[in-house]
């Protein structure tokens, strides 16, 4: 039988640290994306 | 400014300070009026963390800056990405469940009341001077827009901002951030639109990015490692790495912002929007800047871009000859330019990078002939290139637009400062020394006494920043001085366990010395005296940690 589970909206319940993780992994590789984009931009328009 | 424009400005600041005055029913108790109840959403507070970071000197400094010297500025934020997963692993969950005001107010948990003290104190110094420059950057323009004294629209931004903030407190602070950044990005692309469309017929976008790359306008990546080069990509990812861990993680008008959040997960969130959208925002900044310099490669440029200064001179022969040899130099470049665009050969790009050459000598004896006939030997137009393009080029209504998204820049920084000083004031100082028992009633009282004190100080403050050279670059070395050693003692606080309150207190003292030390007898540029803070501290606080022997543990644990 389900459960109603009441939500505190107020404060919303924390995310796994291996969710985080991810995220983290996510925003060092978009990073690299970005500088590699950037410097292939400079080197575009200074060629 | 016409009509239109003057219904622009007069239109955001009414509804500003009306929308952070009606935040004052949220803010009547001290956890309501400091951290709104820790009920913000993670957008909001995303967008509060950008328009913090986000002054007036980003828009008026950087736009100058890139038109003067190209993209390289986006460097100093490679490293923020880093910072923010840094910071989401360690401070951000630390300081939430902690249940702490302020930042500092943990270090006296972890050491001493006197660590507590000194740090908040440095706070204080550094972010009170702080505002001041970020109050004199849109002064300067509203100076010239209007020609009053910079006394006087000083004390209009920083007093009107001051107004709503002393208010409304953190919740008025951070939902009109919400839509001063709406205003700020609009006005971003407006003015991005409206150069393009003003440059002529037969010159495109992409041609304009080929004119600026060609001079060395559109260089995002510098692998020298020189520690005298202001912007590399090594300054950016370890240099400006230690400044945004401490400028982010321990500077009170940022740990602020996330505190407000209405849980970890959120507070994560809001940091890591920022990771994610800072260098492109920034690009969208200095592309602007480099826009605006390919505009001025076919109009005339004014030869000196503060009208002020260049008012003293500009009677005499000499600067009528300066101007003539400048017209010269343009036309030149403006041919050369235009050669250039109808068919880019090496030929063509040799004569246009030799008559940009010109051109800049000839700017450069003007810029000088400024120096020595005002006695202004520290003479810098930089902060002077984008006010004065907008002014004189943008149609009816977009200058009040510009105009409007300064001020929204420059009011969301201001206003996040002076409700972390007043913080700072109130929980740091006030209520820890001087008055342990009040009321809510009485300690939100006094951070809205707090918040008027700070904001005629940095007002005062402003008046003596207006000829400080790149404003940008005066905050970034005002906090470089302290952010490197107060960041040795967070370092220390939370990763060193041997650290006692002695090394800390004494490893931040000597940190700040090798600072001064650095600054007065090296070459070595502002960004990495944040290196060099943060590591003599942690450095010089556990070796004097080890000093603390285990029975004075004992005992000042017994006691």
């Amino acid at each position: 039988m389900k459960q109603k589970v009441e939500m505190d909206t107020d404060h919303p319940p924390e995310l796994p640290d291996s969710w985080w993780y991810k995220v983290y992994v996510g925003v060092i590789v978009s990073l690299v994306v970005v500088l590699a984009a950037l410097w292939s931009f400079s080197r575009y328009f200074s060629s | 400014m016409r009509f239109l424009d003057w219904a622009v400005v007069v239109a955001y600041l009414a509804y500003v300070i009306w929308d952070g005055i009606r935040m004052t029913k949220h803010s009547g108790n001290v956890e309501g009026y400091f951290l709104a109840n820790r009920s913000l959403p993670w957008w909001a507070v995303g967008l509060s963390v950008m328009a913090t970071q986000l002054s007036a000197i980003t828009l008026v400094g950087t736009t100058g800056q890139a038109y003067s010297d190209g993209m390289r500025f986006i460097q100093f934020y490679y490293g923020l990405p880093l910072a923010m997963v840094i910071l989401c692993i360690t401070v951000v969950p630390f300081f939430y469940r902690a249940k702490v005001y302020t930042a500092y107010e943990y270090l006296e948990r972890r050491f001493d009341a006197k660590t507590r003290s000194l740090t908040s104190f440095m706070f204080l110094i550094s972010r009170g001077l702080g505002v001041g420059v970020v109050i004199a950057a849109p002064s300067v323009i509203l100076s010239i827009v209007l020609g009053w004294s910079e006394v006087a629209t000083i004390f209009l931004i920083g007093m009107s901002t001051t107004f709503y903030t002393m208010v409304g407190g953190v919740q008025a602070v951070t939902w009109t951030d919400v839509k001063q950044m709406i205003v700020i990005f609009f006005g971003l692309f407006v003015v991005l639109f409206v150069v393009v469309s003003q440059f002529p017929a037969q010159v495109s976008f992409t041609d304009g990015l080929y004119l600026a790359g060609t001079l060395g306008k559109l260089q995002t990546i510098d692998t020298s490692f020189d520690l005298t080069q202001k912007y590399t990509i090594w300054s950016g990812m370890i240099a400006a790495l230690f400044l945004f861990l401490s400028y982010f993680g321990c500077d009170q008008s940022q740990v602020q912002r996330f505190l407000t959040a209405k849980s970890v997960s959120e507070g994560r969130t809001s940091l890591l929007m920022s990771a994610f959208l800072k260098i492109p925002m920034q690009f969208l900044i200095l592309l602007v800047g480099v826009l605006v310099f390919v505009f001025y490669q076919f109009a005339t440029p004014p030869m000196v871009f503060n009208a002020v200064e260049a008012g003293k001179i500009s009677q005499t022969a000499e600067y009528s000859a300066l101007q003539n040899q400048f017209q010269v130099a343009h036309d030149r470049r403006k041919d050369a330019a235009l050669a250039f665009v109808g068919d880019r050969n090496d030929s063509t790009r040799q004569a246009y990078v030799a008559a940009d050459k010109g051109f800049n000598d000839a700017r450069k004896n003007a810029i000088d002939f400024v120096k020595t006939s005002t006695g202004n030997s520290g003479f810098n137009d930089v902060n002077y290139v984008f006010p004065a393009f907008v002014v004189a080029n943008m149609p009816m209504g977009i200058v009040g637009l510009i105009i409007a998204a300064i001020f929204a820049a420059a009011m969301s920084s201001i206003s996040a400062e002076l409700n972390a000083l007043a913080t700072a004031s109130t929980i740091d100082f006030y209520r820890r020394h001087f008055h342990k028992e009040g009321t809510d009633t009485h300690y939100v009282a006094f951070g809205r006494l707090a918040t008027f004190v700070w904001g005629l100080f940095a007002c005062i403050v402003a008046i003596y920043a207006t000829n400080l050279g790149s404003l940008i670059e005066v905050v970034n070395k005002f906090g470089s001085f302290f952010y490197g050693s107060l960041l040795g003692v967070f370092v220390l606080a939370i990763l060193v366990k041997r650290a006692r309150a002695r090394g800390a207190f004494f490893g931040l003292l000597f940190g700040i010395f090798s600072v001064w030390v650095a600054s007065h007898y090296t070459n070595i540029e502002f960004l990495w005296f944040n290196v060099v803070g943060c590591l003599v501290t942690v450095i010089a606080g556990y070796l004097i940690s080890l000093t603390v022997r285990t029975e004075e543990l004992i005992s000042s644990n017994e006691t």
